[in-house]
C-alpha cells in the first residue's frame, strides 16, 4: 500500500496515543483505517451541562490532511446523539473556527478532540444554533461544504 | 487499548524512542521534528516569527491558506520570508547520525542485537520496536546520486542547489545493496538495488491495484520512460515564480508544465493543480543540501495526483449521496457556489455514462461506505 503522508503523519498519531494513552474524558473508540476514527467525549466533573452525557466526535481524514483540516462531526445514530450546545447543529456538523479557517496543520486529531471537549466543557445553556432546522434540511454531508460565519474567536 | 494496532505495524520499522530515564534526549529528539508532518526535518525552512518547518510542508500550508499565517504562532508570514535554514539542516543530520549510538547507549540493558531481517509486513510482533535501530531514510534519501545528477545537467544558478564543496563526506550506509529497504517516495518494501527503477517507473504499487484510467497514465508513463532514457532537458534549477493563475491561460499553464517535461492533459484546474504542487515541490528542493532528482519529484507529483484522484472520486460519491438525501438543493448550490455546480455536472454526466454502459453492475460504488 502507498503510504501518502496523511497516512504516516495519522499513524504516527496513533502511535502516540497508543503509546501515551489520551486525556481525560477523551478515548479512542475506532480507528481501524487511515480515514475514519471515532473518539468519545465527554465532560468531566460536576460543573458541566454535559454531566453523565458522552458524545462520539467523528473525524474523516482525507490526503490532503494535516495541511488541510478533516471533515469532524458528531455522530447521530442509535446509540450517541450530538451534544445541544450553540455550536452544534442537530446533524452533527459543527460551527468552530479550528475546523476552518482557523484550522493550522501542526493540530492534530488529539488536539481537535481537545478543542471539541474545552467548547462543550465552557458550554452554560443547553440549546442548538440559531436556524438550526433550516441549516439542517439543506446541509452537504460534508461539513467542509458549508460556509460557516464565526460568531466570536473563542470557539 | 491494545498497544499492538494492526496499522501500527507499517511504523515497525521507526527507531525506538529512547527511555524515559533520558528526558533530555527526548526533547532533543523532538527539537528536530516538524510540527506539520512530526517527521524529521527535511530541506528545514524559517519563516518571519523564526519558527522551522520542512520547506515542502510551510509551502504546502501557505498553498492553501487565504490568510497567510505561521501555523505554529499566528504570526502573519508570506511565501516570500521563507529562508532556508542550513544549520537547522547539518543539525539534523548529525542527530541523525548521532541516533543510533545514543540510543545504545542508553538502554538499561546491554543494546540489541544491530542487524536483523526486516520485520514481516504484517508482522504484529511487539519486539520489533527493538529490532531496527536505523531510523529509516525517508523519501528524500537518494541523497548520494541525486546532487551529481543535477550539478551535471544545469547549467547556470547551480549555486542554490549543490554546494561544490565536497569536504563534507557523504555518510555511509551499514546497509548492503542486497537489503531489504523502504521505497522513498511510497514506502512500498523491495531489494534496495531495485529502488531507483521502481522510482523512475513511477513507484508502480507492489500489489496489482486498479490504477487510474486515462490519457493521463499514459501521459505520465511517457514522462517518466522519457526520464529514464533520453537526457534530461536542461532545467534551470532557479526557483520558480508563480504565475498569476487568474490571468494564465491553459497553453501558459502547458508551457510551464513543457519546462520541465510534465503531462500537458487536463482542463485549466487540473493543469494549474499540477503547476501548484510541481512550484511546491521544486522549490522546496532547492532548500536542501540534498536536492532530490527532477525524476524522483516528477514521481511524487504523479504519486500525489493519484492519490488526489482517488480522493475525488470518493467525494463525488459522496456527493451523490448527498444530493439523493438532501433537499435544499438549490440552496447548496447557492451556499457552494460554481465549485459545486461543477461537481454536480460532472457527476451527472458520470452518472450517465454509467447508466448507459454498466446497467447496475457499478451502482454499488456509489454508495459511501461507512
Ligand atoms: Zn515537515
Ligand atoms: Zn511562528
Ligand atoms: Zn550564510
Amino acid at each position: 500500500m502507498v503510504l501518502s503522508i496523511s497516512s504516516r503523519r495519522l499513524m504516527k498519531e496513533l502511535k502516540e496515543i497508543e503509546t501515551k494513552g489520551t486525556p481525560p474524558g477523551i478515548q479512542l473508540l475506532k480507528a481501524d483505517d487511515m480515514e475514519t476514527w471515532i473518539f468519545l467525549i465527554s465532560v468531566l466533573g460536576d460543573e458541566t451541562v454535559y454531566k453523565g452525557e458522552t458524545f462520539a466526535l467523528k473525524l474523516k481524514f482525507e490526503p490532503g490532511y494535516p495541511i488541510d483540516y478533516p471533515q469532524v462531526t458528531f455522530l447521530s445514530d442509535d446509540q450517541y446523539q450530538p451534544p445541544l450546545h450553540p455550536h452544534v447543529y442537530s446533524n452533527g456538523h459543527i460551527c468552530a473556527s479550528i475546523l476552518g479557517s482557523e484550522w493550522s496543520p501542526v493540530l492534530t486529531a488529539l488536539s481537535i478532540c481537545i478543542t471539541i471537549q474545552s467548547m462543550l466543557a465552557s458550554c452554560k445553556k443547553k440549546e442548538r444554533p440559531p436556524g438550526n432546522d433550516r441549516y439542517v434540511r439543506s446541509a452537504p454531508l460534508n461539513p467542509k461544504l458549508t460556509r460557516w460565519a464565526y460568531e466570536d474567536d473563542t470557539v | 487499548m491494545n498497544t499492538n494496532h494492526p496499522l501500527l505495524a507499517s511504523l515497525a520499522d521507526e527507531p525506538p524512542p529512547f527511555p524515559d530515564s533520558h528526558p533530555q534526549l527526548q526533547r532533543l529528539d523532538r527539537s528536530v521534528l516538524c510540527t506539520i508532518c512530526k517527521e524529521i526535518f527535511r530541506a528545514p525552512v524559517t519563516v518571519t516569527c523564526g519558527h522551522t518547518f520542512c520547506s515542502e510542508c510551510i509551502r504546502s500550508s501557505l498553498s492553501v491558506m487565504t490568510d497567510k499565517k505561521c501555523p505554529l504562532c499566528h504570526a502573519t508570514i508570506t511565501e516570500g520570508s521563507i529562508r532556508r535554514n542550513r544549520a537547522m539542516e547539518e543539525v539534523t543530520e548529525a542527530w541523525e547520525t548521532a541516533r543510533d549510538s545514543l540510543i545504545t547507549l542508553s538502554q538499561p540493558v546491554a543494546g540489541p542485537s544491530r542487524r536483523r531481517p526486516p520485520p514481516e509486513p504484517n508482522s504484529k510482533s511487539s519486539s520489533s520496536t527493538s529490532a531496527n535501530l536505523k531510523r529509516p531514510r525517508r523519501s528524500d534519501e537518494s541523497r548520494s546520486q541525486s546532487p551529481n545528477k543535477i550539478s551535471k545537467k544545469s547549467t547556470d544558478h547551480v549555486d542554490h542547489v549543490v554546494s561544490s564543496d565536497s569536504e563534507e563526506e557523504e555518510q555511509v550506509q551499514e546497509i548492503s545493496e542486497n537489503d531489504e529497504g523502504e521505497c522513498p517516495l511510497c514506502s512500498a518494501r523491495m531489494a534496495i538495488a531495485s529502488i531507483p527503477m521502481h522510482i523512475e517507473r513511477g513507484c508502480p504499487p507492489v500489489s496489482k491495484k486498479k490504477s487510474a484510467p486515462g490519457n493521463q497514465k499514459a501521459d505520465w508513463r511517457k514522462v517518466f520512460s522519457m526520464a529514464g532514457s533520453t537526457k534530461e532537458k536542461n532545467v534551470s534549477m532557479k526557483r520558480i515564480t508563480s504565475p498569476n493563475y487568474h490571468l494564465a491561460t491553459p497553453t501558459d499553464l502547458r508551457n510551464i508544465l513543457n519546462e520541465y517535461s510534465l503531462p500537458t492533459v487536463g482542463d485549466k484546474p487540473a493543469l494549474e493543480a499540477r503547476v501548484r504542487q510541481w512550484i511546491i515541490l521544486f522549490n522546496s528542493n532547492l532548500d536542501t543540501e540534498h536536492p532530490k532528482s527532477l525524476s524522483a519529484l516528477r514521481a511524487k507529483l504523479n504519486a500525489e495526483e493519484i492519490s488526489k484522484k482517488r480522493d475525488k472520486e470518493r467525494g463525488r460519491d459522496e456527493a451523490v449521496e448527498n444530493l439523493k438525501t438532501t433537499e435544499g438543493f438549490a440552496e447548496h448550490v447557492r451556499n457552494s457556489g460554481a465549485e459545486f455546480e461543477r461537481l454536480r455536472k460532472e457527476i451527472m454526466e458520470r452518472d450517465a455514462k454509467r447508466a448507459k454502459a454498466a446497467k447496475g453492475l457499478e451502482a454499488s460504488s456509489a454508495i459511501e461506505v461507512d
